[in-house]
């Protein structure tokens, strides 16, 4: 299905809605961003059908435009600054363990942020999605080797980032 | 100094090895590299339903919009939209959500005991062994973790540090202190979480006896 | 810093002036003003449902210490003051009246270290009125924090108590279970290990007092 036939979109749509979410909302840092990138993202692939070369492929391709959206949406913020902070209530009766993990959950999310996100993008591939750095290579186009470049530059910089939380 | 991971760790992190193919010196910090990746967030994730209907809508308002040459289309800049989610609290509303949670755990008041000062304190022996080190002090709950304090010296064998402190009957967590920048816990001690990422040591000191009793 | 300044603006109401000196002394250089605030507003909250406070201020002072972000401070904090909750909730459930200071305390350390509410209880329960409830639980909190597991390390202690051990014994408890574990025990086989001596010992007719010291019991590998 390609261009012209909206309501098999919607088809796509629902189908494809959820697959990258996880990642978009890692990259971005929050669900309701990622909310917004899938949106902006399904809208700018209806309007690019026609450049879609493999239409059996749409997952793939979508992927793309939905990283492009990720990536550009980082660099935006990257250069407006920091925004509002998420205010953190802490939960008085969580238990102990739970309470300390999420802790260090919550310190990663904000570390990974602090990343470029050329980086932040392959540590969320590999360890949030579970690709190898094969299929990571295939999807973005990158080698293998630049790739692990990145990776090791992020574990690099969260460590030195969560040095006290670990 | 910026603290990297030994590039066998990146290795291990990356899946190439594992803990057994590391030499034991590089064990801690492997089990370092190991919390990072226990605490990636890799729930999945599940937009709201209506993300499809405000989809749809627009596909179907652009569809029926007058034709656009396509390099317009992709001259448009990305829709950055700002939504405002209703359970997104603002300050007052987090600080009124704070205090609900603490004043919702008030019971009826019930009258504190006064705990009796413990009478006796029992010198105890603090020894680490950090070769490498330039300074080395011990800190805890008896000197209200001041590292100033409580001073180690070397001791004797090459690295080895020692103090001997006067310390309250009860029991006390504390840690080494060393170089004024490195917490680091006594390995011949019980040891529990901290709150802070790390962990303390544990002593227990007893009335009357010869020396500490580290339970 | 939102969630300190949310929280400035909206406990001064609640804090107890009188109160707040001596604290706010304590703390001032120590941590941030922030922290400051935040932990008197915890301190209160302790205060008024009759648990320790020393416990918070402490590990407010070990935070700023430690150099940790003031978030990270305030967080430990409420956990301190969670732990002493519940430790009081399973204290008075094992015990009637009023639990002292200490063996809430104790009980906050025995959660740290590992053991549930259930445990606590468990343990204050074994003890009795001639028993310090707040060294029983030292002392099971600190065995679980040599390894022993938390069902293991309260079965211990309760059987040692039952057997008639005095305090002493009590307390001599985690450096056994190391004696064991040096050995080639695992922490939970040293424990179990004694436990069962110690069953034993109250289980046979004319025993009571002291375990015998010397040779320790033999391993179950």
């Amino acid at each position: 299905m390609l261009a012209g036939d909206i309501e098999q979109y919607a088809e796509l749509v629902h189908r494809y809605r959820d697959r990258y979410a996880r990642f978009a909302a890692r990259m971005l840092g929050s669900v309701d961003e990622a909310e917004d990138a899938v949106q902006d993202a399904f809208i700018r692939a209806f309007e690019q059908l026609r450049q879609c070369r493999d239409p059996d492929n749409f997952a793939g391709w979508f992927f793309l435009i939905l990283r492009n959206r990720c990536l550009a949406e980082r660099r935006r913020v990257a250069r407006a600054g920091p925004g509002p902070e998420a205010v953190v209530v802490p939960a008085a009766e969580q238990a102990d363990g739970p309470l300390v993990q999420e802790e260090r959950r919550r310190a990663l999310q904000q570390a990974l942020l602090e990343l470029t996100p050329e980086q932040r993008e392959v540590f969320v591939l590999k360890h949030v999605e579970d690709l190898s750095y094969e299929e990571i290579a295939g999807r973005l186009g990158a080698s293998i080797p630049s790739l692990k470049m990145r990776m090791h530059r992020a574990y690099d910089r969260l460590r030195e980032r969560l040095k006290d939380v670990l | 100094m910026t603290t990297v991971f030994h590039p066998l760790v990146k290795r291990f992190l990356d899946g190439e090895l594992n803990l057994a193919d590391l030499p034991p010196e590089l064990h801690a910090e492997a089990r370092a590299a190991e919390r990072l990746l226990g605490v990636v967030d890799r729930a999945p994730v599940t937009l709201p339903a209506a993300l499809d209907a405000r989809v749809m809508s627009e596909v179907r308002r652009r569809a029926s919009a007058p034709a656009r040459r396509w390099w317009q289309r992709l001259a448009e800049p990305w829709e950055i939209r700002v939504r405002l989610r209703p359970w997104i609290l603002g300050p007052a509303l987090a600080a009124a959500a704070v205090l609900v949670l603490i004043l919702a755990r008030s019971q009826p008041p019930v009258p504190a005991v006064a705990v009796a000062a413990a009478p006796e304190s029992v010198y105890v022996r603090f020894v680490l062994y950090a070769p490498g080190a330039h300074r080395v002090s011990v800190a805890g709950t008896f000197n209200q973790w001041d590292a100033t304090t409580a001073p180690l010296a070397p001791a004797g064998a090459a690295g080895v540090w020692a103090t001997t402190v006067a310390l309250p009957v009860g029991q006390h967590q504390y840690a080494f202190l060393v170089d004024g920048r490195r917490w680091v816990n006594d390995p011949a001690a019980p040891m529990v979480d901290d709150g802070f990422g790390r962990r303390n040591s544990v002593v227990a000191v007893t009335a009357g006896a010869a020396g500490a009793r580290a339970l | 810093m939102r969630l300190l300044a949310a929280l400035g603006v909206t406990v001064l109401g609640v804090t107890a002036v009188a109160a707040q000196q001596p604290l706010a002394a304590r703390l001032a250089g120590r941590v941030p003003a922030g922290v400051v605030v935040a932990v008197t507003a915890l301190a209160d909250s302790a205060a008024a449902r009759g648990l320790p406070v020393d416990p918070l201020v402490e590990k407010a002072i070990e935070g700023g210490a430690k150099g940790a972000s003031p978030e990270r401070i305030v967080v430990a904090v409420q956990t301190v003051l969670t732990r002493l909750g519940r430790a009081q909730v399973a204290l008075q459930a094992a015990t009637p009246g009023v639990p002292p200071a200490d063996a809430v305390e104790a009980g906050a350390f025995a959660l740290s270290a590992g053991l549930q509410d259930a445990n606590v209880q468990e343990v204050a329960r074994a003890c009795g009125p001639q028993c310090s409830a707040a060294e029983a639980l030292r002392v099971a909190g600190t065995l679980t924090a040599l390894g022993v597991p938390p069902a293991e390390a309260v079965e211990l202690v309760r059987q040692t108590l039952r057997s008639g051990g005095k305090e002493r014994d009590v307390l001599a408890l985690p450096g056994r279970v190391e004696a064991e574990v040096a050995g080639g025990a695992t922490p939970a086989q040293a424990a179990a290990g004694l436990a069962r001596a110690a069953a034993a010992r109250a289980a046979a007719p004319g025993q009571s007092g002291a375990p015998p010291h010397g040779r320790p019991p033999p391993r179950h590998p």
